[in-house]
């Protein structure tokens, strides 16, 4: 299978109080396209760094981050911005939706970094809502929408513009168990249908039960990863 | 770019952007009316002609010059026609509260040196015939409702009549002017009127002449004019002093402080002020959707929309605040022309005033949006997402 995400030495150092923090230490790291990733690991070891190198919100101060052919290390910020519009989705844990705009135009949102018309971008926004079952519910604001729509219009806005990547942070830490196992669902099948990418840093075994093959991060460094795949066909 | 986010924005908090679009109007408007009073005095002084000089007392314009100077000065060369001007002070009987100038003047010589007023309504020729008529600027007949014929009340302050009744003048014509140095709100009757009845013991008032205006002759030097008349009262008995009309109406409104000054040090307080109200509301819409551009950020736009978006937010709340400002302002200009006309008929909004309303809010949009703007742009999408989460 093809390589998605390559990380070679990557290390990121942030400065807190005067001292250095080494968040990542010269991981590697290989992860391959069309596969669900859980990132695991107590708080502080590095799991939202390493998606922050990933998606091309941050550099690595050290190392090389390549996403498929693109080596995300030496591009300024706007490359990076225009890498991010078209190869990467996010979904993050607050949600962050836009408050002052619809479900709809949330969605519509990275459409405009496309050459798509106003139409077009119209009709793309409304065919992912429907597939992330919001068809009813495009016109709503976020405040009139429940924490596990709101994460569905989210994940409609992350693969809204077609990426190859979904990159999530805690997508379920602000949700109860049913609605979490839904948006789980919804990942999964992301993932299973359309071949997506997916990472998601998680802190619950029990949404990391959902992914293929779960990474685990201590101080920084690659510590085990467990092949859910695997785990599935011994139990069978 | 999402502009659509601008609209949203503003209209995402309505009471703040509507309180803030009305104080940008307040201050524009107060500005275009200072503006527009700076303009119009400068319009009047600019518009005095320049063939008429005034002369007073070089003690003070309250100080009347003896009436005998009168003969003296004519003979001086260069002079065209000599005219009194007296100020009667006086109230309107039907509106003790109002207030407009009286003026006596010399008939025969009053209407000719000013060609700038036009009679539309009864005739000058009638005014100059009979002893107790008068002529009425077109503005004050229009407030009053007075029609030619009509006879006016006007109690004396200055001049007071001794069987305690006020002063009848009876009108005679109604006048228009073509400039702004001379206005429609004036009342302008027979000096002799007034000093025969002093004469005769039918008034008491102070004896004198408040002003006498010189009409240079054609081809004359009127500053040769202004030189000669000083010089011939520089030993006495009263000194006095020529000026030119323009420099009279400066002096005038002199006497209030410097009026330009102390507008454009209004203005600019008025200008501060609004500046600073505007960059603390966009300073708190900046750090309020912080997390908003982190999310555009990480959506792949670029760091300069995020500050695009706070610039263009300021300078629409702005730019609305200006409309309404500038309407505003031209709903009012006919009415305030009308209240000022008596001392500030140069009062309009030119072209140059409402540019420069919208140029001065343009500007504290530009100024207010950029401090955050700058501070969204450099925000690194990770801090922004962060400083939420």
């Amino acid at each position: 299978m093809a390589v998605a995400i390559r990380l070679q030495g990557a290390t990121k150092i942030y400065q807190r109080a005067g001292e250095s923090l080494r968040v990542l230490d010269e991981l590697d790291l290989t992860m391959e396209a069309g596969t669900f990733y859980a990132l695991m690991g107590p708080s502080g070891s590095g799991k939202t760094t390493l998606l922050n190198l990933v998606g091309g919100l941050d550099h690595a101060d050290a190392g090389h981050v390549w996403i498929g052919d693109d080596d995300l290390t030496g591009l300024d910020g706007n490359a990076l911005a225009q890498w991010r519009a078209e190869n990467v989705g996010f979904v993050f844990q607050g949600f962050n939706l836009l408050p002052v705009l619809t479900a709809r135009e949330n969605v519509e949102l990275p459409l405009l970094l496309t050459p798509l018309s106003r139409r077009q971008r119209r009709e793309q926004a409304e065919r992912v809502l429907q597939l992330v079952g919001l068809g009813d519910r495009m016109d709503h604001k976020p405040r009139e929408l429940s924490g596990g729509q709101e994460q569905r219009v989210a994940i409609a806005r992350a693969i809204a513009t077609d990426p190859q990547m979904l990159l999530a942070d805690e997508p379920t830490g602000d949700l109860d168990r049913t609605t979490a196992n839904q948006v789980l669902e919804l990942l999964q099948r992301l993932n299973r249908e359309l071949g997506k990418t997916i990472l998601m840093v998680t802190h619950d075994p029990e949404a990391a039960g959902y992914a293929d093959q779960v990474i685990h991060l201590d101080k920084g460094k690659l510590g085990r990863i467990d092949d859910n795949r695997a785990k599935a066909g011994k139990e069978r | 770019m999402p502009w659509h986010l601008l609209w949203r924005n503003v209209l995402g908090h309505p009471l703040r952007s509507l309180l803030t679009i009305g104080s940008v109007a307040v201050a524009v408007f107060l500005i275009c009316v200072l503006h527009a009073v700076t303009s119009g005095l400068t319009r009047t002084l600019s518009a005095a002609a320049s063939n008429r000089l005034l002369v007073q007392s070089a003690v003070s314009l309250f100080v009347d010059l003896p009436m005998s100077y009168q003969q003296k000065i004519a003979a001086v060369p260069g002079i065209a026609a000599i005219c009194k001007w007296q100020w009667f002070g006086g109230r309107y009987e039907q509106d003790k509260g109002g207030f407009f100038a009286q003026f006596g003047v010399d008939a025969d010589t009053f209407g000719p040196s000013y060609p700038e007023m036009t009679v539309t309504s009864g005739s000058y020729a009638d005014f100059a015939r009979e002893r107790t008529g008068c002529i009425v600027g077109n503005d004050l007949a229009q407030k009053y409702g007075w029609q030619v014929g009509q006879t006016v009340p006007i109690g004396g302050t200055i001049f007071q009549r001794t069987d305690g009744r006020p002063w009848e003048f009876t009108i005679r014509g109604i006048y228009d002017s073509n400039s702004p140095a001379f206005d429609e709100q004036s009342l302008f009757f027979h000096y002799d009127y007034l000093r025969e009845s002093v004469e005769q013991g039918g008034a008491v008032g102070p004896e004198g002449v408040g002003l006498y205006m010189l009409r240079v002759a054609d081809g004359a030097d009127p500053l040769a004019v202004q030189q000669a008349v000083d010089a011939m009262f520089e030993n006495g008995p009263q000194r006095v002093q020529t000026t030119t009309e323009a420099e009279f109406n400066r002096q005038f409104i002199s006497m209030l402080g410097d009026v330009p000054a102390l507008l454009q040090m209004v203005g600019s307080a008025v200008l501060f002020a609004i500046f600073f109200a505007v960059l603390n509301t966009m300073i708190m819409a900046g750090r309020e959707r912080t997390r908003d551009l982190g999310v555009l950020k990480a959506l792949g736009f670029r760091d300069a929309v995020a500050m695009q978006l706070l610039v263009g937010e300021a300078v629409l709340v702005c730019g609305l605040g200006a409309v309404l400002g500038l309407g505003l302002g031209l709903l009012v200009e006919a009415p305030f022309a009308a209240i000022t006309a008596s001392f500030l008929p140069g009062f309009g909004f030119e072209t140059n005033t409402l540019l420069l309303g919208g140029a001065i809010a343009l500007g504290v949009g530009l100024a207010s949006g950029l401090v955050p703007g700058l501070r969204a742009k450099r925000l690194t999408t990770v801090a922004a997402l962060r400083e939420v989460a």
